[in-house]
């Protein structure tokens, strides 16, 4: 090393302040944005799987007349039958992309997270960075499966923004449950395997071609039920739930306020080490 | 090398269990500014438990550990985000040390050679170069005490020369550092040698290279 290196290394930087390079929350929202938009097999996901499970499900339940009750307003609707799953359809594609996209870039960066804080990083500023980029992503899938949408049905503007409304509220409820299991869960298994069987009991269960009894009371106490009741009914229906829209996302607010205490547990320091 | 007076590192009587596991059985260890300590352990004797603790990312169960100054801490496994690259990594832990500047970062990662790497994802870089990378997050902000674990795995021979040049600045400006490793070279130098055996750190003077040839 020569004598000018060493000089260099010796300079010590000036004191920590508030007039600091690159500020905490600016520069954690965007790489949390960028970690979650990293996430190749998640992005090929979302853009060959939402048309491809739509064209699927839709050849499976074809288009025949179906009677059903809406719950939440009693009211007795004769649907296409293929509408109603294309709803139920994206409403499951959700689940699994954005659950899997905000579990697998929770986990592993949750001990580089950890580092951070440990350096200096403010809880609630890494905390509130997360959040929005997993809001972000959540409603930007969401949009992109509700436009996808459009390319098999063409309900009324109003209807799709109920659907687009329900979409979202389902993406952001699964995008907080990937994040609570991405600071709970010991391995990817578990996390990949609640996810997947998670959204597909929630979601399956709501639609009344699939599960004869989707009208029973219990399914009140699934997540999907709000978003699926609210785009269903603004959909075909011409009602808008909006407590049922407020039900899914308070099921997003438990579990991402849960998620998010653990993340804060799961990344604490003693406390005793100054940065 | 003059070591100023003042220990900046104390670790008294630190007990840690897994279960029904005791890793340290009452570990003592002192470090003084400019002082250079290794210690040393088998695998599996608690080295990587003991520095959590002194790091304070592991609690102990029983005993004290005083730290002055701010700490620089180099887990043995490279902490790093696969999908950042080296330049995105140094801005991070610039925004979480509050750096006014990245120049420090420029002149390390200079210095340990691997600067034509700063624009690639951190997931396409060798193990050597993360460990790299992993060091330099540890000193960005010059920290008073360094912790060290197993830190120059995976370097080569230059980058080993150029770790000890790092080191030795630090010694020269009365920082102090702690290296853990199961392998002592070149015990000269190191100011102190604490052996980790039974959950309990002996401290030892270094052999020197004459007083190996005499024995």
């Amino acid at each position: 090393m020569s004598a000018a290196d060493l000089a260099r290394l010796a300079e010590r930087p000036p004191a920590a302040s508030g007039a600091a390079a690159y500020r905490q929350f600016p520069t954690a929202w965007r790489f949390a944005v960028r970690n979650q938009t990293r996430n190749r097999l998640a992005g090929l996901l979302l853009v060959a799987f939402v048309p491809a499970w739509y064209l699927l499900m839709l050849a499976i339940a074809g288009h025949t007349p179906l009677r059903f009750r809406l719950y939440s307003t009693g009211q007795v609707l004769t649907v296409d039958s293929g509408h109603l799953t294309l709803i139920s359809a994206g409403l499951n594609s959700l689940t699994i992309i954005v659950g899997f996209a905000v579990f697998a870039a929770i986990r592993k960066t949750l001990a580089f997270d950890k580092r951070l804080v440990f350096a200096g990083y403010q809880h609630a500023t890494l905390i509130a960075a997360k959040t929005c980029a997993i809001a972000l992503l959540a409603t930007a899938v969401a949009l992109y499966t509700a436009a996808v949408l459009l390319a098999f049905w063409r309900p009324s503007p109003a209807g799709w923004l109920a659907i687009l409304a329900g979409y979202t509220a389902m993406a952001l409820t699964y995008g907080a449950l990937g994040l609570l299991l991405g600071v709970l869960v010991n391995n990817d298994l578990e996390g990949f395997f609640l996810i997947i069987m998670g959204g597909l009991m929630d979601t399956f269960l709501q639609n009344p071609l699939g599960n004869p009894l989707a009208n029973k009371p219990v399914l009140e106490w699934f997540p999907s039920f709000g978003p699926m009741q609210f785009a269903t009914g603004g959909s075909l229906g011409h009602t808008a739930l909006w407590g049922h829209l407020a039900l899914g996302l308070a099921w997003a607010a438990a579990f991402a306020a849960a998620g998010l205490i653990i993340f804060r547990i799961r990344t604490r320091t003693r406390g005793s080490c100054p940065a | 090398m003059t070591a100023m007076a003042g220990p900046v590192l104390e670790a008294r009587d630190v007990h840690k269990a897994y279960g029904r596991h005791q890793v340290l059985t009452g570990a003592d260890l002192v470090a003084e500014r400019g002082q250079l300590v290794a210690v040393v352990g088998e695998n599996g004797s608690g080295k990587s438990t003991l520095l959590k603790i002194l790091a304070g990312a592991l609690a102990a169960d029983r005993g004290e550990v005083r730290l002055t100054g701010a700490l620089g801490y180099c887990p043995q496994d490279p902490v790093v985000n696969e999908n950042l690259t080296v330049d995105q990594h140094l801005r991070y832990f610039g925004a979480a040390y509050r750096l006014p500047s990245l120049q420090r970062a420029d002149t390390l990662v200079d210095l340990l050679g691997f600067g034509q790497y700063r624009q690639e994802t951190v997931g396409a870089l060798s193990g050597g170069t993360r460990q790299k990378l992993n060091l330099t997050l540890a000193l960005l902000h010059d920290p008073d005490v360094l912790l060290l674990d197993e830190p120059y795995q995976g370097f080569d021979w230059e980058t080993y020369l150029r770790f000890w040049d790092v080191v030795a600045d630090l010694r020269s400006r009365g920082k102090a550092v702690v290296i853990i490793t199961h392998l002592v070279f070149e015990q000269e130098r190191y100011d102190l040698l604490a052996d980790l055996a039974g959950g309990r750190l002996t401290h030892r003077a270094p052999a020197t290279e004459e007083s190996r040839v005499s024995s």
